[in-house]
C-alpha cells in the first residue's frame, strides 16, 4: 500500500480524492474485493429481475417439482413455478424494495434489509449519543432499557414482534430496528464518551452550542467510520435475519418470491424436489457471506489504516 | 467481590423487571385477537366479548400485568368468604385452586341455573351437592357470591342476574344464565413458578413447558460440549500460525459457517445424510418422551446443525485472542531466551488467550438459544424453541411470555456466571 496517499492530508479533500481513498482501502484488501464481488453480483441480478427474468415470478406456468431442465434451470417448485425466476427476483426485497402495502401497492425503494439497518442505525445512534453524552441519570435510564432488550434472545424477540404486528415488510424492518438498535447504541456510546473529551468540543461548547448541535453535527460525524463498518455488518445479520424469518414462515408475505419462505416451502417437497430447497438456499448463503467478507475486510483495512 | 455481587444481582433483577414489563407490552398489542383463535372467526361479538371477561382480559392492563408477575390471589383472597388453597388434581398432579369450606375442599358451578358445590374429599373422590352459600348483599342491593369455579377462577355469582354467559365448552359454546359476573383467573405469579394457563392446551403452562426445556438442554448441552473442544482447538491453530494456508483455511471455514444460517446448513445436512446417503433420519420423531435416550440417532443432525453454528464465531474470536498474544512482548522473550516452541505455546500462551473465548462464548448465549429455536422448528424436536415457536404462531400470550422469560433469565444468568469466570480466570482483577 502507498503510504503517500494515505498520509492524513492536511486541507480538507475533495469528493474525488476521498472516494480514490476509500477504493484503494478496499482494493487493498482482497476479502473486502471478493465480498463487494459476491454482492455485486446479487445487487445485478437483482437489478435485471426487475426488468426481466426468464419467466414471469409469480406465474404457476409449468408443472410442479420438476427437476433442473433446458426451460426451467432450476427446476420448478411446488405450485409450478420457475425457481430461477424466483430467486432472481427474491433479491428484489432483500434489497431493492420495501412494500409499504401491498393493496394497493406502494413501494419505496430500498431493501428491507436496508432500511432495518438504516432504522437501527437513527434509532441506536441517537439514544448512544444521548446516553454517551449527557451521561448520569439519562445514560443510566437509556442503558438500563437496552440491557434489557439485549437479554432476550433475537429471535425470541422476533417471535413477539412479529406475533404482536403481524408480518409484513415493515414489520420486519420494525423488528429488525429494535433488534438492531441496542448493538448500534452501546458502540455510538462507546465513541461518544472518548469523542466527548477532545478539545473541538470543549471548544464548541465555549461556543455555547446546544447540546443537540453538539451531538447531532460535532459528535456523530465524527464517529461515522465505525457506525458504517457496523452498518455493514448489521446488513449481513439483517439479510441472515430475513431469511430466517421467512423459514420459521413469519417472513415477507407471498406471492412475491422470498427466499426465506421458499426455503420453507420446498421443505415441505424435500422428498419429491430434493434439489429445490438448494436453491434459494445457497442464494442466502452466499449473499450473507459476501456481505460479511465485505464488512470484515472493511473494518481489518480501515484498522490498519488508523494504525 | 461481595459489592461486586450485589451490584450485579440488582442490576440482573432490574433488567428481568424492564424485561418482564416489555414483554407484556409487546403481548399486549397482540393479545387482542385470542378469543378469534379460541372461538374460531364465525364467534360474534357477544361470545367474544364473554370469553374475554372469562379470561380475565377486561381488567386493565396493569392489573394483568401485576397478576402475571406476582399473582392474583392476594387481591382474590380478601374478596373470597373462605380460605383459597392449591391443591394437585390426583389424576394430572397439576396444581388446581380450591375454596375450603369447613375444612372440606369446595369449588361451585352452575347446573341448571343453579348454583352446586363440589366438594372433594381427602381420598380425591369428588361429590356434589346443593350449596349452602351465604349471599352477601352488595351495595347496589344485589345478592353476590364469590367462590372457586372448575377452570380456576375467582368467581362472582349474583343472584337471579340475567346476564348471558357463553362458556366455552368441548361441545362448543354453551350459554349459560343467571350467575357469573366477574372472572378473576387465579394463579400465583410467574414470581412464585405459576405462568398461568396454556390457552392452547388448557393446560398449565408450567407443567409442561419444563419437559420441553429439557429437550432443549440435551440437545444444545451436546453440541455445546462437543463443539467446543473442537472450535477452540482449531482457532489455537489458526492463531499460532495467523497468515498461513492452515489459518486461511480454518477462518474462511468459520467465517462461512457463521454466516450461513443454521436452517440452511440444516437443510444442506438433511439433503446430504438424510435424503441423498440415507444414514440418518431427516427429522426427529419423538414417539416417546425419552426418545432421546432410546435412539440417539435422531439427535445427530440437529447436533451437527448447532455444532456448525456456533463453531465458526468460538474459532473466530479464539484465533484473535491467540493471534493478539502471539504478539505479545513476552511471548517474544519466552522464545527469545530459547524455550521450545511447544513450551512457549502451552504453558505461556494458552492461558491467556483462552480468556477471551471463555468469557465471550458465555455473552453469546443468546445467539445459541436463537439457534436452538431454529434447528428444533427445523429438525420437528420438542423442545423449549418450537414450544415458544408454536405459543407465539397461536397467540397463546401466557406461554410465550413464559418461555420467553425463562430463555431471558437463562442468558442473563449465564452472563453473571461469564462475569464470575472471568474474575476467577484473570488474576489482574481483583475487587478490594
Amino acid at each position: 500500500m502507498n503510504s503517500t496517499t494515505l498520509s492524513p492530508p492536511t486541507q480538507p479533500p475533495g469528493l474525488l480524492r476521498k472516494l480514490a481513498n476509500i477504493l484503494s482501502i478496499l482494493l487493498g484488501s482482497r476479502t473486502a474485493v471478493t465480498g463487494l464481488a459476491v454482492v455485486l453480483f446479487w445487487l445485478g441480478i437483482g437489478l435485471l429481475s426487475l426488468v426481466w427474468t426468464p419467466h414471469p415470478p409469480n406465474a404457476q406456468a409449468f408443472d410442479a417439482n420438476l427437476p433442473p431442465t433446458s426451460t426451467n434451470w432450476m427446476g420448478t417448485d411446488h405450485l409450478g413455478r420457475d425457481i430461477w425466476s424466483r430467486v432472481m427476483a427474491g433479491t428484489q426485497v432483500v434489497l431493492l424494495k420495501t412494500r409499504l402495502s401491498t393493496d394497493p401497492q406502494v413501494v419505496v425503494p430500498g431493501g428491507v434489509a436496508l432500511w432495518g439497518v438504516i432504522g437501527a442505525v437513527v434509532v441506536g445512534g441517537l439514544l448512544g449519543v444521548n446516553a454517551g453524552y449527557r451521561g448520569g441519570r439519562v445514560d443510566q435510564a437509556i442503558m438500563q432499557l437496552l440491557d434489557a432488550l439485549i437479554a432476550f434472545p433475537v429471535i425470541v424477540l422476533y417471535l413477539v414482534i412479529v406475533t404482536a404486528l403481524g408480518s409484513g415488510d415493515v414489520v420486519v424492518v420494525l423488528a429488525i430496528t429494535i433488534t438492531g438498535a441496542p448493538g448500534v447504541a452501546r458502540l455510538v456510546r462507546g465513541l461518544t464518551l472518548d469523542i466527548k473529551t477532545r478539545e473541538y468540543i470543549r471548544a464548541a461548547e465555549t461556543r455555547g452550542e446546544s447540546a443537540n448541535y453538539i451531538m447531532l453535527r460535532e459528535i456523530l460525524p465524527n464517529a461515522r467510520g465505525p457506525i458504517l463498518v457496523d452498518a455493514m455488518l448489521r446488513v449481513g445479520y439483517a439479510i441472515f435475519a430475513i431469511g430466517t424469518l421467512g423459514f420459521l414462515g413469519l417472513g415477507l408475505p407471498p406471492p412475491d418470491p422470498d427466499w426465506g419462505s421458499m426455503v420453507n416451502d420446498a421443505r415441505k417437497y424435500i422428498y419429491a424436489n430434493p434439489i429445490a430447497i438448494l436453491w434459494p438456499a445457497l442464494a442466502i448463503a452466499t449473499l450473507v457471506i459476501g456481505v460479511n467478507l465485505f464488512a470484515d475486510g472493511l473494518r481489518e483495512e480501515l484498522t490498519r489504516y488508523q494504525q | 467481590m461481595a459489592r461486586f455481587l450485589v451490584r450485579n444481582l440488582v442490576s440482573m433483577g432490574t433488567t428481568m423487571l424492564l424485561v418482564s414489563a416489555l414483554l407484556f407490552l409487546l403481548l399486549e398489542v397482540a393479545g387482542g385477537d385470542i378469543t378469534v383463535r379460541l372461538l374460531g372467526v364465525f364467534a360474534s361479538p357477544e361470545q367474544r366479548d364473554s370469553l374475554r371477561r372469562q379470561l380475565g382480559l377486561d381488567a386493565p392492563a396493569w392489573q394483568r400485568y401485576l397478576d402475571w408477575l406476582v399473582g392474583s390471589d392476594w387481591r382474590a383472597r380478601p374478596l373470597s368468604a373462605y380460605p383459597l388453597v392449591t391443591t394437585p388434581n390426583p389424576q394430572s398432579g397439576e396444581a388446581e385452586w380450591w375454596a375450603e369450606v369447613a375444612g372440606v375442599l369446595t369449588r361451585w358451578r352452575l347446573v341448571d341455573g343453579e348454583l352446586t358445590a363440589i366438594q372433594r374429599a381427602a381420598d380425591g373422590t369428588e361429590s356434589t351437592a346443593p350449596a349452602q352459600t351465604v349471599w352477601q348483599r352488595a351495595p347496589d342491593g344485589s345478592e353476590i357470591f364469590w367462590g372457586v369455579d372448575i377452570r380456576n377462577n375467582l368467581v362472582q355469582w349474583q343472584r337471579g342476574s340475567d346476564l348471558e354467559v357463553l362458556v366455552l365448552s368441548e361441545a362448543g359454546v354453551r350459554s349459560e344464565r343467571g350467575g357469573p359476573q366477574h372472572y378473576i383467573p387465579l394463579r400465583k405469579g410467574i414470581v412464585r413458578g405459576d405462568a398461568g394457563m396454556s390457552l392452547q392446551s388448557n393446560r398449565p403452562v408450567s407443567a409442561t413447558i419444563f419437559s420441553r426445556a429439557a429437550n432443549s438442554l440435551i440437545l444444545a448441552g451436546a453440541a455445546f460440549l462437543l463443539v467446543m473442544p473442537l472450535a477452540l482447538f482449531c482457532g489455537v491453530l489458526a492463531g499460532v500460525h495467523e497468515g498461513r494456508p492452515l489459518d486461511r483455511i480454518i477462518s474462511i471455514t468459520g467465517l462461512g459457517f457463521t454466516a450461513t444460517p443454521e436452517f440452511v446448513i440444516g437443510i444442506f445436512l438433511i439433503l446430504i445424510f438424510g435424503i441423498w446417503l440415507r444414514w440418518l433420519p431427516a427429522t426427529a420423531v419423538f414417539l416417546t418422551g425419552d426418545a432421546i435416550l432410546r435412539d440417539p440417532k435422531i439427535l445427530v443432525l440437529p447436533i451437527l446443525t448447532l455444532m456448525a453454528a456456533e463453531f465458526g464465531y468460538v474459532a473466530r474470536i479464539t484465533r484473535a485472542s491467540m493471534a493478539e498474544v502471539m504478539q505479545t512482548p513476552y511471548i517474544r522473550t519466552a522464545f527469545l531466551k530459547g524455550l521450545p516452541r511447544q513450551r512457549v505455546i502451552f504453558r505461556h500462551a494458552l492461558r491467556n488467550a483462552l480468556l477471551a473465548p471463555v468469557t465471550v462464548i458465555m455473552l453469546q448465549i443468546n445467539w445459541l438459544i436463537g439457534g436452538v429455536i431454529v434447528v428444533e422448528v427445523l429438525f420437528g424436536i420438542p423442545g423449549l424453541g418450537s414450544y415458544i415457536y408454536d405459543a407465539a404462531i397461536f397467540g397463546d400470550f401466557n406461554a410465550v411470555a413464559a418461555a420467553a422469560m425463562l430463555t431471558v433469565s437463562i442468558a442473563v444468568l449465564t452472563r453473571l456466571a461469564g462475569d464470575l469466570l472471568y474474575l476467577y480466570l484473570n488474576p489482574r482483577i481483583r475487587f478490594a
